[in-house]
């Protein structure tokens, strides 16, 4: 597993979405890349802007390759406030443009671009973990 | 992301060029706030060469969107890519979005 630690991660986010996206498990499929890229700056977004009160905090990104080099999977780890993304309900994608709230999207985005997403508290850490068949 | 923006006649044509993302959107909402204003707009936005946007992106044309409609006015985008496409696809934006 490639992974590294980024504290402190206030405005930070481009960094480490670009940090991931140069691991060697990243496939070269340009499509593929888009979604992976995507759904990294959405999850990681979500913990630059939301997980540290003030802003001040850590989060630990890596990737990986199952032994068949067949799944590839991104852990995201942080310190902040313990919070399950994965809890907030899908937006309502059929509302007119009048009743479409504003935001609230990020997470829905990872979910629709990646095979499977989960979370889990672990000592003390959020962890979401992404993966993708590549 | 580069946003050139020329008024022809009633028509407002806009042409993006790059990505919007977590670091530029922001500064994309002020390059567009021209497009906040007047009455009835009839607006054309060029999406050739958008090649990415992140969620607040999305978050900027729907709050463009509502301002259009509020205004009784008009937006198509148009020559989406298809990586961009399928973003607003898969979050129903295209279901409120004019996209040709």
């Amino acid at each position: 597993m490639m992974k590294k630690r980024f504290n402190p991660i206030t405005d930070r986010s481009s960094e480490i979405v670009a940090f991931l996206m140069a691991s060697p498990d990243m496939p070269k499929d340009e499509d593929l890349r888009f979604k992976i890229e995507l759904s990294i700056e959405e999850a990681v977004e979500n913990v630059v802007q939301y997980a540290y009160e003030g802003g001040i905090g850590w989060l630990e990104a890596g990737t990986s390759l199952d032994d068949k080099s067949l799944i590839l999977t991104i852990e995201l780890r942080d310190a902040g406030m313990p919070f399950n993304p994965l809890e907030k309900d899908d937006p309502d994608i059929t509302l007119s443009a009048g009743e479409r709230p504003v935001g609230g999207l990020g997470i829905y985005i990872c979910k629709s671009m990646m095979d499977s997403i989960s979370y889990r508290y672990e000592d003390g850490n959020n962890v979401l973990v992404m993966s993708k068949r590549v | 992301m580069k946003v050139t923006i020329n008024k022809q006649n009633e028509k407002t044509l806009v042409v993006l060029d790059g990505r919007i993302d977590s670091t530029n959107a922001d500064q994309f909402q002020q390059d567009i706030a021209s497009l906040m204003e007047g009455e009835k707009p009839d607006i054309d936005i060029d999406c050739t060469n958008m090649t990415y946007t992140s969620s607040q992106g999305l978050r900027v044309f729907l709050l463009l969107q509502k301002s259009v409609m509020a205004r009784d006015g008009k937006m198509v985008l148009r020559n989406m890519n298809p990586r961009v496409k399928e973003v607003f696809d898969i979050t129903g934006f295209s279901n409120i979005i004019t996209i040709i």
